[in-house]
């Protein structure tokens, strides 16, 4: 019998060929959002794991005042723990870019070239491949660091520049004004000596622990290597020693002059003492010198006396000294954990949570799909009960109808799945979902990743769906006895039942069409809300970008901020000064820096009312809003040098997006770090200032600044794009989907209005028009639902990205939406007036027969 | 006795809606006969036809077919007593509406392991020119036929006919009144139509006439007349 009835299998894909595609476009298009976004993920996260292990990836780096002395690297790697300069000089090149050139590395964060080589001759260079993409710079071409010509022998990445952030205060990337190159030890030697950097070399090694030691109990043993002030070289660090340490040391230099002194003197004393006595005892002066000579002896207690009370008063000032004076500065500035360093494992982190929203929107898909099924089911059920009812009742088995009605939706939606799974491992699926990636992070060309419940996923999962629903409906359905089914006895519900009073003839039809059409109307809300909930997605992440975009144009308003590693003594003509200390605080998992700022009152670069005091603070709107802070609760900061805590209460809110800064007044913010009264370490200014650069850390422009926030929407275009496309996609066919399926359940009824004489337009008016209504409620509760839901969720989707989260919509953004769902609705609405204008008047007649 | 039903009882609905149509009918039929339940309308000759079929359970009383007793089966059971005994053909014809008219008898073919040479069948009930046209290609006595040769392809031991030309014209209604009693004369089928068309009864062996659920009239026809002959169908 089955060989009987699969012959229809065909001939019913062939009679409803259009809702067979539709819904496997739906499924295709499903898959493929999906896979190709968890496969991107997945290929991303497992590719960079691989490659850095490949490339012996750092367990975390350490940046010291000087380089580790001989003694102290053995000391180090007696330990098991191996470490590898990875000094660095940073030069312009290319108009504004900012190129750090690193010597190549043997044994921690190994370069990769993805394309050419690695340099091993002078005169060769190894160009990160980001930079080089932005540039425009290929194998062969030459590029000026320092003054000298670098032929790019190799383009490639490395595993601690993942991120190639160029400062980890850095809001964004920006290739396009920083990149990495690697080239020979000689040549970095030679520019080196030079000494034409932008500022002086950062002595920074990586680290690997190898399991010998912890993080912890490393930094433990490096804050023990301490600086001597013979070892100083770099003049501006000397000055620096010299005003912070120097003093204190010159101070207990006298003490010990001191108490030399005092006990040269009760020596000379002890001694004239000694002498007078040997005078006396040769008699050659009679009694003349016992007054004398017991005045010399008095003398000489005293002076003994005076000694030991020096000594005690030296050893005193020394313990005092040594309690509160920090005079043996440790080496260390800091350590970054890879854990904590932006720069590594940035590819990974940004889309472990694409990985989850795909999973999550593939679950949500699914269920979709199960629906959509489960309403064609019942559809194709209803109408053919009497078929069913006769083959029951001819004694045709429960299991054999089960089988012939399963065969053909899971053959359609397993073809779909396997159609949308190959799409989305294709190059228009992972590839163009990995190419947000590849145009942010510099990551190696990775091979893509299968994984077997993605493949379990999108082949296995659309046929066991359609089959199982189907089961399950079909199951109950075909629970009614043979008499039921042959009579094709509807159940009558309250529902369908109600009484409607009053209004016109049109309005309460459309009613009763609804109420009848409810379950069809109710996956018509759902298709929408789960297009909704992906288009939420990408306009959320649309407006944060121009937020982020728009807002730093706006709230900048220094031109330069100079960061010093080493300040001068007086703030430079023209500059505004600050002191900035990087604290850490907790979100969502990720620790991200937050820069506590104090400022003058009148500082006119932020508007930041900052009031005295060591616990108060206003923040900047980025800290807000990521943070959920506002004013009057109390904000905690963690210092992970030195372990400790900061709590202060948030006075206010100053707009400023551009990054993490925590305002304070200056002074109280130097009493509560006990630095001078004068000190500061960051000048922010409305023009370039004149500054040696070996004193400075970093110098980051508003111009900067603004280009990085600009390239946020590009990079991301991709994405919004394909995302957009295909949720609106989704909602078309869905919304196809039902309505036809409507359509045809009033096959009848709408045969009978052409029978009553009724024109196309009234038809329309009765069976598409309430269909509007349908469309345009679903979307006045879908938009704000699902905007709200998006907006909760959309935070831990971009908790790894270092800005204040605004989702806020423009009130027309909501109007176009709603607008651009009506479009949809009436682009679909021709193809089911064609459907309605088919129906014949006779379709009642043969259906009577 | 190929079919003995006993003090049959059926009733629908609970409470104000309650309503027994079968008040204890006892009938019998022998096998190879042609018989006619009539009645008027709600008096339950189609209910005794669905319990007879399985398709209806009874509340109590007896069903006997081939002296087998079918009160008391699971739907499982049902379905297989079904298989291997009855034919049914109804009024509307409920045929697949994608498979040809060869196919649709196909459907049935299986069923049954005697089942009947569909050629021969298709032959006996005219249906061989159309073969492979679809049902909307076919007239309503055309597709009633094929429903005919569906229901009797298994060769089935007893063939319920629920108003089997209640849906056709009267040329058409006697042409398939005459297949029937063709099948009846070869193939010995157990024939039992519920009709409400009065000659009918002149062409059956056996008369059952029902009315508020019990039965009225049961008594064996001597002066058949050939479904040829009908008059006023």
């Amino acid at each position: 019998m089955q060989k009987i009835l699969r012959k229809r299998i065909l001939r019913d894909l062939r009679e409803n060929l259009f809702r067979y595609i539709a819904l496997g476009l739906m499924i295709v298009l499903g898959m493929y959002l999906v896979i190709s976004v968890v496969a991107a993920a997945e290929t991303i996260v497992t590719g960079t794991e691989a490659a850095g292990k490949e490339q012996a990836v750092e367990d975390g780096q350490f940046s010291l005042f000087l380089p580790l002395t001989d003694e102290e690297i053995q000391k180090v790697e007696g330990k098991g723990v191996s470490i590898e300069e990875h000094f660095y000089l940073d030069y312009i090149a290319y108009n504004d870019t900012v190129l750090r050139a690193f010597k190549m590395r043997q044994d921690i964060d190994r370069p990769q070239a993805d394309l050419g080589s690695l340099p091993v001759k002078e005169g060769e260079i190894l160009l990160e491949k980001r930079c080089s993409e932005e540039l425009g710079i290929a194998v062969g071409d030459t590029v000026q660091i320092g003054g000298h010509s670098f032929e790019v022998c190799g383009i490639g990445t490395a595993p601690d520049y993942e991120a190639p952030y160029r400062s980890l205060s850095d809001p964004a990337i920006d290739s396009s004004l920083f990149g990495v190159v690697f080239l020979t030890e000689s040549d970095y030697e030679m520019l080196k000596g030079e000494h034409t950097g932008l500022q002086s070399e950062e002595y920074v090694y990586a680290y690997c622990l190898n399991g010998s030691m912890t993080d912890k109990e490393l930094k433990e043993m490096l804050q023990d290597f301490t600086i001597s002030a013979e070892e100083i070289e770099d003049d501006y660090f000397r000055e620096y020693w010299d005003k912070r340490g120097g003093k204190v040391k010159d101070f207990k230099e006298a003490l010990s002059d001191l108490r030399e002194g005092a006990e040269e003197l009760s020596d000379g004393v002890s001694e004239l003492e000694s002498a007078m006595g040997r005078m006396q005892e040769s008699g050659f002066f009679g009694n003349s010198l016992d007054d004398y000579a017991g005045g010399v002896s008095k003398a000489a207690v005293g002076a003994e006396e005076l000694a030991d009370g020096i000594s005690e008063f030296s050893d005193e000032t020394e313990t005092f000294i040594d309690d509160n004076f920090d005079l043996e500065l440790s080496k260390l500035t800091g350590v970054l954990t890879a854990e904590d360093n932006m720069r590594i494992g940035g590819a990974g982190d940004d889309v472990a949570i694409n990985k989850s929203v795909g999973l999550f929107a593939g679950v949500l898909l699914i269920v979709l799909i199960a629906y959509v099924i489960s309403v064609f089911v019942v559809h194709t059920i209803e109408k053919e009960s009497g078929v069913i009812g006769t083959l029951y009742a001819l004694g045709v088995k429960r299991r054999e109808l089960l089988l012939h009605y399963l065969i053909l939706p899971a053959a359609v939606t397993f073809i779909a799945g396997v159609i949308g799974t190959l799409i989305g491992y294709s190059s228009y699926g992972v590839r163009i979902q990995m190419q947000d990636c590849y145009n942010y992070f510099s990551i190696p060309d990775l091979k893509v990743v299968y994984k077997a419940y993605l493949l379990v996923y999108g082949i296995v999962m659309p046929p066991v769906v359609a089959a199982v629903t189907n089961f399950c409906i079909i199951r109950k359905k075909l629970k009614k006895p043979a008499l039921v089914l042959i009579r094709n006895e509807q159940k009558v519900t309250n529902v369908k039942n109600i009484r409607l009073k009053g209004g016109n003839f049109i309005r309460i039809f459309r009613i009763r069409q609804f109420l009848r059409e409810k379950r069809t109307a109710l996956t018509v809300f759902f298709g929408m809300f789960f297009s909704l909930l992906i288009c939420m997605l990408c306009l959320n992440c649309y407006v944060l970008c121009r937020h982020i975009e728009e807002e730093t144009k706006a709230d900048i308003k220094y031109e330069y901020m100079y960061t010093y590693k080493y300040p001068d003594e007086a703030v430079p003509k023209g500059g505004e000064p600050a002191y900035g200390v990087t604290l850490k605080k907790e979100v969502f998992g990720y620790n991200l820096d937050v820069t506590l700022l104090g400022i003058e009152e009148d500082n006119p670069y932020f508007d930041a009312e900052v009031k005295k005091g060591q616990n108060r603070v206003v923040i900047s709107s980025a800290v807000a809003r990521k943070y959920h802070i506002g004013t009057g609760d109390e904000l905690i900061l963690k210092d992970e040098e030195n372990d400790k805590n900061y709590a202060f209460t948030v006075d206010g809110i100053a707009p400023y997006s551009a990054s993490f800064f925590v305002f304070m007044d200056i002074d109280s913010m130097r009493k509560l770090m006990g630095e001078d009264e004068d000190y500061y370490n960051i000048v922010f200014s409305d023009r370039a200032l004149s500054i040696e650069s070996g004193r400075l850390y970093a110098t980051v422009s508003k111009a900067e600044l603004e280009k990085s926030t600009e390239v946020f929407v590009e990079l991301m275009w991709p994405m919004i794009s394909t995302l957009s496309i295909a949720s609106a996609l989704i909602f078309i066919v869905v919304m196809y989907l039902m309505l036809k399926v409507m359509i045809d359940r009033s096959q009848t009824s709408i045969s009978m209005m052409k029978i009553f004489g009724y024109r196309k337009k009234e038809i329309r008016k009765l069976y598409l028009n309430g269909q509007l209504l349908v469309v345009a409620i679903s979307a006045l509760i879908g938009i704000p639902v699902s905007k709200v839901l998006m907006d909760a969720a959309y935070p831990y989707m971009v908790s790894n990205v270092a800005v204040g989260v605004n989702l806020s919509f423009d009130w027309w953004m909501y109007i176009a939406l709603f607008g651009a769902i009506i479009v949809l609705y009436l682009v679909v609405t021709p193809f089911l007036m064609r459907r309605i204008n088919k129906i014949l008047p006779a379709e009642v007649l043969k259906n009577r027969e | 006795m190929y079919l003995e039903v006993s003090n049959l009882k059926k009733s629908y609905g609970e409470g104000g809606s309650y309503a027994e149509v079968l008040k204890g009918v006892t009938v019998s039929v022998e096998k190879g006969v042609m018989c006619v339940i009539q009645g008027t309308s709600g008096s339950g000759k189609s209910t005794l036809l669905n319990c007879i079929g399985g398709l209806d359970l009874m509340d109590s009383g007896s069903i006997k077919v081939d002296g087998k007793e079918i009160f008391g089966l699971s739907q499982e059971k049902l379905s297989d007593y079904r298989r291997e005994n009855l034919g049914f053909i109804f009024q509307f014809y409920n045929l697949v509406p994608n498979l040809t008219i060869k196919e649709n008898i196909q459907v049935c073919e299986y069923l049954s392991d005697h089942s009947m040479d569909i050629d021969e069948l298709m032959e006996t009930l005219g249906l061989t020119e159309h073969q492979n046209k679809f049902p909307s290609q076919l007239s309503g006595g055309q597709q009633q036929r094929c429903a005919i040769a569906r229901a009797l392809i298994k060769n089935p031991k007893l063939l319920l006919c629920d108003e089997p030309t209640g849906a056709l014209d009267s040329k058409t209604s006697r042409d398939i009144l005459v297949l029937l009693e063709e099948v009846n004369r070869k193939y010995g089928t157990t024939m039992l139509i519920v009709t409400h068309n009065n000659s009918i009864k002149n062409m059956v062996d056996q008369v059952i006439f029902l009315k508020d659920g019990q039965i009225k009239k049961n008594y064996r026809n001597e002066q058949k007349v050939p479904a040829a002959e009908l008059e006023d169908l």
